[in-house]
């Protein structure tokens, strides 16, 4: 295979788009899996071999070729009907064929080659092969190099139809087509279409031109081709009898020419709005499908029906003539005449009552946004463009460095104390600018979690039916976006605990029955976004976390010493994280040594991720994830206390005051109180928290901020309040957090006189005074 | 002075090209505090600075004094007498801050004045003395002789993280 530039990029191109086709793959198997009569992933498994084989054979990778079609017969096969689907052979089959494309994508990108997988590519296609003889092989045994993943003989528990399952949220958009198929699709259809109106147009204004209508053929043609692949029935067989229209005009039989380029047209956009539906992730069904075939067959017949007739999106004058209401002739009059609106006419000539007419005009708008919907055009234009992570990255980089430059420029010492009318107006545009632009930089970097989260759903199949349980995969949220490298950091974290669950948490099937439990366990994974962080939660309904198994583990391995009772229910969970902790009884396969949460911790504390554990003895285990959105600029109010300049998060800040002597007050516990309104709100004070010294200390002669946090309201004792500016948030190295740890400070920032100024953290304020319950118990507010 | 830093990092810099990076093995960058003159390795050393505005960060140890702006980048900043447990000194002209490198993170040494670039062979180092000069002895990587006389080669990774009570890792769980 020669290696030139053209070629290499070809098959890179391929290795993309057969990435992402193998995960819609994947699915679809298990989709089948669960419901062997579901033609519809039998078709879409189909095609993805299909094309896999296609692009294999003209690049000349034998072995992807032979594999992909000897799954690609077998398939045939199984759809067609010559052939019954046996499960589970012919799915453990698939799955691996899907592996084997899997490592054969990974070899290619390595090394634009296939040569190496030439021994597993002919064992996997001889048992193809075989399973295409008729016989069904029971034995799935790998080659003696090889080791491809088994899924174990066990009772099935798929080809029972399963009890009543709790409503699944999936995803949203048809699952087995993949979004980038459905794209080109809508993209590809919504040219051929266009061209179809211009030749219809055309027509219209040429009756005889044949040329302008054979034109119109080919593409109504192709358009129908790609439906039929796609298998979107509806619009193939809509656009079927379009052609064969077209095809009656093109050899000059008797067809009014006026209803059918009518007829025609109005199709067309019947055509458009469901290929936009498809792009939306709808099935891409065509409303009133029936009559518009009958139409068509009737004109094609020489008929002329009236115009608009049958087509859906009912006018209000058929809706009434419909309706009995009025007669067709006295609609045509009252056409003619129209100057008013159709309803008014109809009632003023006495030929409709206005009750008739409202009713009617009740079922146009209902008729109407059924079948419009959304938007018909710019739906289908979304476009997309692969982008170099590395050039996103300085991207967004410059775009930091941008805001702090302007902040320079902006707050500059030289020009402290000028009167500059015009340039604090030019400044103020560019820092609106500026911020536009950092917002933009911070969303393009951000991909919805659903990707990660489909990869769960193989996991959760294998290891099921690995370690005999039955579990189900429940995902929420997958629309919440978060930044591209939480994701790739998460991976690890989640199919660790997932593993856990499965293999630990879920009990088998008869200790759920036993316990009054649905024998399938389920797994639930969410994504959401809350005040300023995204939560993912991980949760299974099996049997929780033993406190006492842990605080036992704990002390065997010497890792507590002290009063083991004292210890709540949070800290003897958080001890799972440490390293070469496990309460398995047994090391399986698949967890069990210890390993699994503290690379779980490790994993997040890259992020900054915190992770709560919450169980309930015999209900289950949860985690909760929580990732701190690195929103990188925060709109920042800068204070100074003594000759320490800090920022205060603008989010956090619900008001500022000098307070007066009178409103101040000491609690009981020793807090200082200050009363606001209606409530006493606790004092802090910065200046004792860091160990600056203030300009006063007299709450009355400096300022207090009332901060807003998770536990309540509190007041923060300031000097000076000096203004407020957009501040960029870079963190402190990271020496730092291992030599000490700050305390209520949550990074740093680059002031517009060039100096470093810390953040303040009103959470880690908060943590850092007073036990929180203290803090408010004097004020009483809660 | 700074300058005499700046362009001592520029000889250093064009030694390096003329050699391979195995090179700056034996060099040592020597510095003085006090009365004393110090060496380290030179591998570590990305560059030395003037000294600048430090911003105090709370609730570190007491050597650390806090951070600077290095072009962007903030750079924490250890002041070497303080770690030597020697009462401080004001900064004058001459003082710099040698900036070290260790795994991707920067941090900044303050020093009284930069010396020169030695160096030091293997057969010419000596370990550090067994006689228990007190708590800095831990610091200390070796001696080594420059022209007859002994130079201390401190250990720069000591002077960041070595510490009786010190912490690996950061976050804690909740």
């Amino acid at each position: 295979m020669s290696e030139n530039d053209d070629n290499i990029e070809i098959i890179r191109d391929f290795v993309q788009e057969s990435r992402d086709a193998l995960e819609n793959l994947e699915q679809a198997v298990i989709e089948l899996g669960r419901n062997p009569g579901d033609t519809k992933s039998l078709n879409v498994i189909f095609r993805l071999f299909h094309s896999m084989k296609g692009t294999a054979g003209f690049l000349g990778f034998k072995n992807i070729s032979s594999v992909t079609h000897a799954a690609e017969s077998l398939l045939d096969m199984i759809r067609s009907g010559q052939m019954e689907l046996i499960f589970p052979d012919h799915i453990n089959l698939l799955i691996q064929a899907a592996d084997f494309a899997k490592d054969a994508l990974t070899e290619l990108e390595n090394t634009l080659d296939d040569k190496a997988l030439s021994v597993k590519a002919e064992w996997l296609s001889s048992i193809l092969h075989e399973a295409l003889a008729k016989k069904p092989t029971a034995q799935v045994a790998g080659p003696k190099e090889a080791e491809p993943p088994i899924i174990a003989q066990k009772e099935s528990p798929h080809t029972k139809p399963e009890e009543a399952m709790p409503p699944q949220k999936r995803i949203v958009a048809d699952p087995l087509l993949g979004p980038e198929m459905l794209e080109r699709f809508a993209q590809e259809s919504d040219e051929l279409l266009q061209k179809f109106e211009q030749d219809m147009l055309g027509w219209i204004k040429a009756p005889t031109d044949m040329d302008v209508v054979s034109e119109a053929f080919r593409n109504i043609h192709s358009f129908k081709g790609n439906c039929g692949f796609f298998g979107f029935e509806d619009l193939e067989r809509l656009s079927h009898h379009m052609e064969s229209l077209l095809n009656i005009i093109r050899s000059g039989g008797p067809v009014d020419h006026s209803s059918s380029a009518e007829a025609l047209l109005s199709l067309k956009d019947t055509l458009r709005n469901s290929v936009a539906d498809v792009s939306r992730g709808g099935g891409g069904r065509v409303n009133a499908l029936e009559e518009s075939l009958k139409l068509l067959k009737e004109i094609s017949q020489g008929a002329k029906p009236a115009p608009g007739g049958a087509l859906g999106g009912g006018r209000l004058g058929e809706i009434l003539v419909a309706e009995g209401v009025v007669t067709k002739n006295d609609l045509s009059r009252a056409l003619e005449a129209q100057s008013k609106p159709l309803g008014e006419l109809l009632v003023d000539m006495g030929m409709a009552s206005p009750d008739a007419v409202s009713k009617a005009l009740i079922q146009q708008t209902k008729e109407k946004s059924s079948e419009e919907g959304k938007p018909k055009q710019g739906l289908i234009k979304r476009q997309d463009i692969r982008v170099d992570l590395e050039k996103l990255d300085s991207l967004i980089t410059l775009i930091g460095e941008l805001v702090i430059a302007e902040n320079m420029m902006v707050n500059n010492p030289d020009l402290a104390g000028l009167s500059l009318e015009n340039f604090n107006k030019a400044a103020k545009q560019t820092s609106k600018i500026v911020r536009e632009l950092q917002e933009l930089a911070m969303l393009v970097r951000m991909v919805p979690v659903s990707g990660l989260f489909r990869r769960m759903i193989r996991l959760v199949h294998d290891l099921s039916t690995k370690c005999g349980k039955k579990a189900d995969l429940v995902l929420s949220g997958e629309e919440t976006e978060v930044d591209k490298t939480i994701i790739e950091i998460l991976t690890d974290p989640l199919v660790h605990m997932i593993r856990n669950s499965i293999d630990h948490g879920i009990e088998n099937p008869h200790e759920r029955a036993l316990n009054g439990k649905p024998e399938t366990g389920s797994v639930r994974l969410s994504a959401s976004h809350e005040e300023g962080e995204v939560w993912i939660v991980v949760e299974d309904d099996g049997k929780g976390l033993n406190k006492g198994k842990i605080l036992a583990k704990a002390s065997k391995l010497g890792l507590i010493g002290e009063d083991v009772s004292e210890l709540s229910d949070k800290e003897a969970f958080s001890l799972i994280f440490l390293p070469g902790f496990s309460t398995a009884e047994q090391v399986s396969d698949v967890s069990g040594r210890g390993v699994g949460m503290d690379v779980v911790k490790q994993n997040l504390d890259k992020i900054n991720c915190k992770i709560d554990v919450f169980s309930r003895p015999g209900q289950g285990l949860k985690f909760t994830m929580r990732i701190p959105l690195t929103l990188a600029i925060i709109d920042g109010m800068l204070i100074r206390v003594g000759g320490s300049r800090y920022i205060l998060p603008i989010m956090s800040i619900k008001e500022s005051f000098c307070p007066k002597p009178s409103a101040i007050t000491v609690s009981t516990d020793g807090q200082e109180l200050v009363r606001v309104r209606e409530e006493f709100i606790p004092v802090v004070r910065l200046h004792e928290l860091h160990k600056i010294t203030p300009d006063n200390e007299n709450l009355a002669e400096g300022i207090l901020i009332v901060l807003d946090t998770q536990s309540g309201a509190l007041a923060l004792f300031v000097d000076e309040i000096l203004g407020q500016q957009q501040t960029v948030i870079k963190s402190l190295s990271k020496y730092i957090s291992d030599v000490g740890r700050v305390r209520g400070v949550s990074g740093c920032t680059i002031l517009g006189d060039g100096e470093v100024c810390l953040i303040l953290d009103v959470g880690g304020i908060v943590e850092a005074t007073h036990n929180q319950a203290d803090m408010w118990a004097g004020a009483g507010a809660r | 002075m700074s300058e005499r830093a700046g362009s001592l990092a520029m000889d250093e810099e064009t030694d390096d090209m003329e050699l391979d990076e195995d090179s700056q093995k034996d060099k040592f960058l020597t510095f003085r505090i006090g009365a004393e003159v110090y060496g380290m390795d030179i591998r570590h050393v990305t560059e030395i600075i003037g000294i600048q505005k430090i911003t105090r960060i709370p609730d570190m140890p007491d050597y650390v004094v806090g951070v600077i702006n290095l072009r962007g980048t903030v750079v924490p900043i250890i002041n070497v007498r303080r770690r030597f447990g020697l009462p401080l000194k004001d900064y004058d002209t001459r003082t710099c801050i040698i900036v070290v490198n260790f795994n991707d993170t920067s941090v900044g040494l303050i020093v009284d004045e930069i010396s020169e670039v030695v160096t030091i062979t293997e057969d010419c180092m000596e370990p550090p003395p067994r006689v228990n000069r007190g708590p800095n002895s831990r610091f200390i990587q070796g001696l080594g002789k420059v022209n007859d006389e002994a130079r201390i080669i401190l250990d720069t990774h000591k002077i960041l993280y070595d510490d009786e009570s010190a912490r690996s890792g950061g976050a804690e769980t909740q």
